[in-house]
């Protein structure tokens, strides 16, 4: 770069340089992901009258709209007056009006493109999967085109700290430590999107996608401030002085009392046997065309769940199915929450398995949904992903 | 080779002077590493312990990794003694140098400290197979597991303690590509990687460790073959293969992961026109449960060869070979071994006619019944018993079905599929009827 700070002083005619103002304090303040802004303050000497203070830069890139100038010292006796853009340069000009001569401190800040911050996450959960030591890591990208030798951070919590950041550095620091950080483990089958029946597919496994939440309040020694989104890798005691990886997952920014939900895997000891047992039209109606057409009808279906569990511990499954349109329940096993109009979310307890076998429960589903039109309403069948289409 | 060298700079800040004295400490070998290697995604993870000599004071730990395939944003350093007195504070990538990191560590002790270092790596795999050697008679089967670990990574490790994951894991990034990255974690507003100059060094890389892995030529042999030992963790197995093993990159190992001498089989075979056409296919089964000489753990997903014992000086003939899933302990094992033409299933349709006419009010046909009777013959050709399932899938669910004659277990599977299941005897045939009345037209409103 890098900023060429020139200041003109008109009335001594076209050109007077004065040498190049320092660049004192820095703020690289990180609060926004969107962008970041540059805070740094610098020394004019102003002369009385109308100054010309040039601010132009080269291999970085300014959004030359952002740019701001502030005076520290003598905001009653310095004023700018105007801001002009030369031509095919990047760079501006302050018309910076002085009613004394002073050698002014000023901050001029502006939104700074290519530097910016991560946040990543790494966890290690205890052997029976109760909590997580939880990590975070900030990671500090610099590729501005701009050194900074020494510059305050700032981040939209906690204190702010000294570091310096190079172009094309990046720096990883700890940044947050949260010990026995309590957690869930969930599982969850969504009829919309796992294959029904496994038996239709030939050697592959259906993995029922595993998740751990953590939830961000103060009973998870959490709760001060947002999770800022990020990368989370997941480690897992292996009760040998070691750990496995047990997955990774993006978490988006989790505020204050909201739940983080990482999902690490998928497991394969839950087995769901998902099937449609009936699909009927009941209740029907027909025109008064001398061929009746068929105008109104109820369904009358089943739908039938067997889950097994090959796992020696119990599990809790998550179970959504989606009914769409109007529809009634006819006969339910289980009990179950209206999500919303079509779906249903069941809280399945799954023992472990015995000696004797899997744990096995079944689900039974009977609903109708309710006044179809032919024609009218095309009937989404709610069906699983058929990976064999059937004749 | 290797490729991941750590370098221990020692600076000790001056009183009063802002210049710093700088050793350079290449730092010792792995005292010990482990690894961890998955198979559902190429990673492995890496934990190696080493000694690091720390001053009190500020100290740097430079690390290198050119020519590997380690992401170095898994990077983490702790130490294992005296860790309230060392602050492993930041991790830089400087600029303007690929491959290298710098660890800023600030000690409380001079001396010696133990430190574990452990990342992610791409480029070891393993895989599992089988083989299975039927009796005679085709009542039992010796199961033999293996693994097979292969080493790509471009480093040799060195008396490793080998650990391997059964499970599938949900990964974001490849490692692969992540050690690729020109920066670590890529640079802001630009999307990595840069996928063709990233698969040339790939080549490049595999050439080179192709090359490298000639320098060795002699594998340790043991006198009697590893135990591997299982258990389960979270959603995973794993196993760790007794001792220690040396897998030079380019070279791979063949391990008995597990070896049962009678597991009893099912001579399954199924018969599904809409699945299978009209050939009947072989499938065997049993279970992964105690009753099996098995269900210790769950088996993992692989190629498994079937041979048969011909004759009684240990011949073999080859019966054929099935790519199996994973299974759970407890769960049923099915292995397709392909069509055969000694099990016949033949279904025929004996008689066809319609009745339950219905009219619309203009006279046209409205509703109507269709009804077949279906004669199914399954014939044994073979010398041993044989278990078969029959489907039958109707195209509507407006169905009703009577059945005669020796047909077996009936079930109805979902709205539009039966499955009839019958055990034959060696050389023997069985017949069985069904009748199927399917309901048309405004005679669907009459079903049931």
């Amino acid at each position: 770069m890098v900023l060429g700070l020139v200041v003109v002083t008109i009335a001594e005619g076209r050109i007077k340089l004065v040498a190049l103002p320092e660049r004192a304090a820095t703020v690289i303040r990180l609060d926004n992901p969107r962008a970041t802004l540059i805070e740094e303050e610098r020394v004019l000497t102003l002369q009385t009258g109308l100054n010309k203070v040039d601010f132009s830069w080269k291999a970085v890139s300014i959004d030359a709209d952002s740019i701001r100038l502030r005076v520290l010292e003598h905001p009653d006796n310095v004023t700018l007056l105007n801001v002009s853009y030369p031509p095919n340069e990047a760079a501006l000009v302050w018309e910076i009006s002085s009613d004394g001569d002073y050698a002014e401190t000023v901050r001029i800040s502006y939104l700074l493109s290519n530097i910016d911050r991560l946040i990543t996450y790494k966890a290690i959960a205890d052997k029976a999967e109760t909590f997580v030591d939880l990590k975070s890591y900030l990671i500090l990208r610099n590729f501005s085109g701009e050194d900074f030798a020494k510059a305050r951070v700032l981040l939209d919590y906690g204190e702010s700290f000294e570091q310096g950041i190079d172009h094309e550095e990046t720096k990883q620091m700890l940044f947050l430590k949260a010990a026995k950080v309590p957690i869930t483990k969930i599982w969850t089958f969504d009829a919309a999107r796992l294959p029904w029946d496994p038996e239709q597919l030939e050697n592959q496994n259906v993995g029922i996608p595993v998740s751990y939440r953590i939830v961000n309040d103060t009973d998870s020694k959490l709760g001060e401030f947002a999770l800022w989104g990020g990368k989370a890798r997941l480690f897992q005691d292996d009760g040998h002085d070691s750990t496995i990886f047990l997955g990774e997952d993006v978490t988006a920014l989790v505020p204050v009392g909201e739940k983080m939900e990482l999902y690490i895997g998928d497991s394969r000891d839950i087995v769901v046997t998902q099937r449609k047992m009936r699909d009927t039209q009941i209740n029907k109606k027909y025109n008064n065309d001398r061929s009746p057409k068929l105008v109104l009808y109820d369904t009358d279906e089943i739908i039938t769940a067997k889950i097994e569990n090959f796992k020696d511990s119990p599990a809790v499954l998550t179970m959504i199915q989606h009914i769409p349109g109007q529809w009634d329940m006819e006969k339910c096993n289980l009990k179950y929450e209206k999500k919303d109009a079509n779906t249903l979310e069941f809280e399945i307890k799954l023992p472990a398995r015995t000696p004797d076998g899997p744990a096995t429960t079944e689900l039974t589903i009977h609903y109708h949904q309710r006044n179809l039109r032919p024609g009218v309403n095309i009937r989404p069948m709610p069906t699983g992903p058929q990976p064999i289409i059937r004749r | 080779m290797k490729n991941i060298i750590f370098t221990l700079l020692i600076i000790v800040v001056m009183a009063g002077a802002s210049q710093a004295k700088v050793d350079l400490v290449t730092l010792p070998s792995r005292d010990t590493v482990q690894l961890t290697i998955y198979n559902s995604a190429d990673m492995t993870l890496v934990r190696e312990s080493r000694a690091l000599t720390l001053k009190d004071g500020k100290n740097k730990l430079q690390f290198s990794w050119a020519n590997t395939l380690i992401d170095p944003t898994s990077l983490e350093m702790l130490p294992k003694a005296d860790a309230d007195k060392i602050d492993i504070a930041e991790l830089t990538y400087p600029p303007r140098v690929r491959n290298l990191g710098l660890w800023n560590i600030e000690s409380g002790v001079s001396g010696k400290v133990p430190v574990e270092i452990t990342y992610l790596t791409s480029g070891l795999s393993w895989r599992a197979f089988y083989m299975g050697t039927l009796t005679e008679n085709e009542e039992t089967m010796r199961l033999q597991g293996y693994v097979r670990v292969t080493n790509n990574s471009g480093e040799d490790y060195e008396n490793a303690q080998t650990r391997l994951i059964v499970g599938k894991v949900h990964i974001l990034d490849q490692i692969a590509e992540l050690a690729r990255r020109q920066y670590p974690y890529g640079r802001p507003g630009q999307i990595e990687p840069e996928m063709e100059s990233l698969r040339e060094e790939l080549d490049v890389a595999k050439k080179v460790m192709t090359r490298t892995s000639l320098r060795v030529i002699n594998l340790a042999l043991t006198p009697k073959p590893k135990e591997i030992r299982k258990e389960g963790l979270s959603e995973y197995f794993l196993y760790t293969i007794e001792g220690k093993e040396t897998i030079p990159t380019g070279w791979s190992k063949r391990l008995l992961s597990f070896d049962v001498d009678e597991v009893p089989v099912v001579n399954l075979y199924k018969y599904e026109e809409e699945r299978y056409g009209t050939s009947v296919v072989r499938f065997l089964s049993f279970k992964n449960d105690k009753e099996h000489e098995l269900g210790e753990t769950p088996i993992p997903g692989g190629m498994l060869k079937v041979y048969r014992n011909a004759g009684g000086e240990g011949h073999l003939s080859y019966t054929g070979q099935s790519s199996f899933k994973y299974i759970p302990v407890d769960e049923d094992v099915e292995l397709n071994l392909g069509a055969v033409a000694n099990v016949v299933v033949e279904p025929k349709l004996m008689d066809f006619k319609t009745e339950n006419y219905k009219f619309d009010r203009r006279g046209n046909v409205s509703g109507w019944d269709e009804i077949r009777t279906f004669k199914v013959e399954v014939k044994n050709t073979r010398d041993i018993d044989v278990k078969v399932e029959i489907k039958r899938n109707f195209n509507t669910t407006y169905w009703k079905l009577t059945r005669s004659g020796d047909f077996g277990e009936f079930e109805e599977v979902d709205k539009d599929t039966v499955k009839f299941t019958l055990t034959l005897k060696p050389r023997s045939k069985r017949t069985f009827e069904y009748v199927l009345r399917t309901y048309h037209g405004t005679r669907e409103e009459d079903w049931r």
